[in-house]
């Protein structure tokens, strides 16, 4: 083949600067230590890197999330626990009363001061707040959930966090529940609705479901007789039954307090008697609760646990993809100086002679 | 019978011979590094012998005529690859900066401000009272749309910096098509004598060369060896010795240049936009009208189906003040220039407390519809219920790398057939100096021998004229 002068330019400029750029782009790769630099060093490996990137951000905003909520959970179990002790207390102090061998009315009048300052701690337990949030008052969170007569003035409401892609989870017990025994399973358990809404039409779909409880609620309310004063309301109640005065299955424990207490006034042993199987009941409902508590903690740990390691997989998925191998890639960068020494070498040697130097 | 003349006359054009090579062999190396230069070289031929008697003495060389050593079918294909260089030079250029815009390998782009947005609204139910996350979902969410508008605008920085390129290239095919029609009166000129036009001739090729790389043209040359060429399909640029030229401007339709070309002075004008293929403004146009227009149209729909989808959810929820019925984006009218128009409601932009996190009236701890907004980063609302946003938009940054990717790819493999085509060019019509050199030393010693067998001569009268005096 004929070389003219000008092919063994381009080529020499050609090798050159083909050398120069895979140099350049190890170089950048080694700077930056990223195999990808832009989509299109490897399209499909930057699509799975995004989507993992996305994936570890929102890992990283449910451990927030599980962290907020083991608070309140936790928040909600020690207040329950010292409920229960209030409640025991109760139970010895009617326990002491209940017979006439051991008291009589002048004690059970002193007893009853004491059952109501149990009353009073108890409402405040009830009001118990975490940061600027009442913790018993379902959604309600910037109303104090009962007043001294026990009334509550928040709603049933859940309030559910997202702990994983699908998975929301209710952090509180509404106190209407918990406290005032409503709105319970027929099996005694305290359950947040099943379903979490997750898109507007979900959400319809339970109003409207909601909506048409309520009204059978109503009905079932205005069938009922009311009957004595409050010393005998919730009298008849069992777990799991229905109460026939308002439809509970579960126990008011204001109510079950306040009448030890007007049974103690009243100095009525068998009133005082009757009240002792309820608070053994209400015990019972706040073990229960403190039960669906503790369950729900751990399973949020169990969430906790499963988020960090998909958080360190997702970055090992990211970094295997979108990550230089510094081995493989320093050695490339050996071998392609050594071809551009190479090209730099030959190139000199061939552009150097011609004819015209060896004629003189 | 042989004559001391006639020896001295074919001396003395043996003489002028090797001068003329020898100058074309100066005018080769001078012209070594000249683009599209051809090496020529003087055709000798010997004259016609003079017969005397049964001898027919030889008369000399003469110089028939001066040649250059090319192969027009090669410059053809030449022309033909570099007019598909242009273009895929043009396009990987154009979209290795419509990849920057989706890259996100150092820089946050949309995919990480969309979770941003996401993630403030699974904030914001941790604590649904507080003003706080409020105001922080209300400031991802002006980041998000700022996002929008970037790449919006992005993009279409990338379309106007086409149009420039449409334009200077369009104005140097013009200057081009002139030179041409100029040469081609040129090489009419010296070719009706019947001598080649070297040094023309190599600089229309290249001409034409340069003019394919822009603009897809088909050409062919006449009897007389003038050339018409025709970009795209119907515009007539270089015929004989005339030229027309092309126009680029904007149009009333849209507000992008297009091309026309005007057959006549006054002739009205003719838009060819749709005509061109190829070449650098085929490749610009491809990546303006075709892929760009395409990833605007699915930031747009993005854009819409997320603030439609985001407004239904928060539309029906309740804000701080117990008011239902906030939209939470103004939504644009259209879908097209979604990305560019979308903003946040004024009345939220006004106030954070505007934001709806509430399925009920006066529940300040109801989180119910920032679960459902948080949620619907999950939902497959885009591609008619097949796609989740992030799905609809990663795919888009894969689908444009791969794009750019084989576009890099077509750019390097057109670059190395041209290289090799140049390379066979260049061993054929290239000049190479060692061979030069050869030459040189060759006619140069011609010259000697020459200026030898005249002096040789002039003895030789000098010997007859002194033969008497002897």
């Amino acid at each position: 083949m004929r070389i003219a002068d000008k092919m063994q330019y381009n080529q020499v400029q050609k090798n050159i600067s083909k050398n120069r750029t895979d140099m350049a782009d190890l170089q950048n790769q080694a700077a930056t230590q990223r195999r990808i630099n832009k989509p299109s060093d490897d399209p499909l490996a930057t699509t799975r890197v995004l989507a993992s990137r996305t994936e570890e951000k929102t890992n990283a905003q449910f451990v927030k999330n599980i962290n907020q909520a083991k608070s309140f959970l936790e928040f909600s179990d020690q207040s329950l626990s010292e409920l229960t002790e209030l409640l025991v207390r109760a139970k010895e102090l009617a326990i002491s009363q209940s017979n006439d061998a051991s008291a009589n009315a002048q004690s059970r009048a002193m007893t009853a001061k004491e059952i109501e300052q149990i009353y009073n701690q108890a409402v405040q337990i009830g009001n118990r707040k975490l940061g600027e949030r009442y913790i018993f008052s379902g959604f309600k969170t910037q109303t104090m959930p009962f007043d001294i007569s026990g009334e509550y003035s928040g709603d049933d409401g859940d309030l559910k966090i997202q702990t994983q892609k699908d998975q929301f989870l209710a952090v509180n017990l509404p106190g209407s529940k918990i406290f005032m025994g409503k709105g319970f399973e027929v099996d005694g358990m305290i359950r947040p609705g099943q379903i979490t809404p997750q898109s507007i039409d979900d959400l319809e779909g339970i109003k409207q479901r909601e909506l048409e409880s309520k009204e059978l609620y109503q009905e079932d309310q205005d069938s009922k007789i009311l009957l004595r004063g409050p010393a005998s309301t919730g009298s008849s109640n069992q777990i799991g039954d229905k109460d026939p005065t308002n439809g509970d299955t579960g126990v008011n424990i204001f109510q079950v307090i306040k009448g030890l207490e007007v049974s103690l006034k009243t100095n009525d042993k068998t009133g005082i008697q009757s009240a002792m199987d309820l608070i053994d009941q209400s015990v019972s409902q706040v073990v229960l609760g403190r039960s669906e508590v503790g369950s729900r903690i751990m399973a949020i740990n169990g969430s906790q646990d499963s988020l960090q390691k998909a958080i360190v997989d997702n970055k090992i998925v990211a970094s295997q993809l979108e990550d230089a191998d510094v081995f493989k890639l320093v050695s490339d960068i050996n071998k392609t100086d050594a071809a551009l020494k190479a090209t730099l070498d030959t190139s000199g040697k061939m552009i150097q002679p011609s004819l015209l130097d060896f004629l003189r | 019978m042989s004559k001391i003349s006639s020896m001295m006359d074919v001396g003395k054009r043996s003489l002028s011979n090797a001068q003329t090579a020898l100058q074309t062999v100066s005018h080769n190396i001078a012209n070594k590094s000249t683009e599209g230069y051809s090496r020529q070289r003087v055709d000798l031929v010997t004259n016609e012998p003079i017969g005397s008697g049964n001898l027919r003495i030889g008369m000399g060389a003469r110089a028939s005529q001066v040649s250059r050593v090319n192969n027009p079918w090669l410059e053809k294909q030449i022309q033909r690859e570099q007019m598909n260089l242009g273009q895929a030079e043009t396009k990987a250029d154009a979209l290795g900066r419509v990849e920057q815009v989706y890259n996100e390998q150092g820089t946050k782009g949309l995919n990480h401000q969309m979770n941003e947005f996401f993630n403030s609204f699974r904030e914001l139910s941790n604590t649904p009272e507080s003003l706080a996350s409020r105001t922080m979902v209300r400031e991802s969410a002006s980041t998000l749309v700022q996002t929008f508008k970037n790449m919006n605008k992005q993009l279409k920085d990338v379309q106007t910096d086409l149009d420039g390129q449409i334009k200077t290239t369009t104005e140097e095919i013009n200057q081009i098509a002139k030179e041409i029609a100029s040469l081609n009166e040129k090489i009419q000129l010296v070719e009706v004598q019947n001598v080649p036009a070297n040094d023309e001739r190599d600089r229309r090729d290249l001409l034409v060369k340069k003019l394919g790389e822009k603009i897809d043209i088909t050409w062919g040359e006449g009897n007389n060896g003038m050339l018409t060429i025709t970009a795209g399909n119907t515009a007539i640029l270089v015929s004989g010795t005339s030229s027309n030229e092309l126009k680029a401007a904007h149009t009333d339709e849209r507000d992008r240049v297009e091309l026309f070309y005007r057959s006549t002075e006054k002739g009205s004008l003719f838009n060819i936009t749709n005509q061109v293929r190829g070449g650098k403004i085929g490749g610009a146009l491809e990546v303006r009208d075709d892929i760009i227009e395409k990833h605007l149209d699915t930031i747009d729909n993005l854009a819409y189906r997320m603030a439609e989808e985001v407004n239904y959810a928060h539309e029906s929820g309740y804000d701080r003040y117990g008011k239902t019925n906030n939209s939470f984006f103004d939504l644009p009218k259209n879908v097209k220039g979604a990305s560019e128009t979308l903003s946040i409601n004024e009345a939220i932009q006004l106030d954070a407390g505007k934001v709806s996190v509430a399925a009920r009236p006066d529940s300040p701890g109801d989180n119910t519809i920032a679960n459902i907004i948080g949620a619907l980063q999950y939902q497959k609302v885009m591609d008619e219920g097949n796609s989740t946003l992030d799905d609809y938009y990663i795919s888009q940054v894969g689908q444009i790398g791969t794009i750019s990717q084989r576009a890099v790819k077509t750019f390097e493999s057109q670059k190395n057939i041209l290289d090799q085509l140049t390379n066979i060019r260049e061993s054929i019509s290239g000049v190479s100096l060692d061979e030069e050199a050869t030459k040189m030393i060759e006619m140069q010693k011609a010259y000697d021998a020459s200026a030898r067998l005249i002096r040789t001569a002039d003895e030789m009268f000098d010997t007859v004229l002194n033969l008497k005096r002897m």
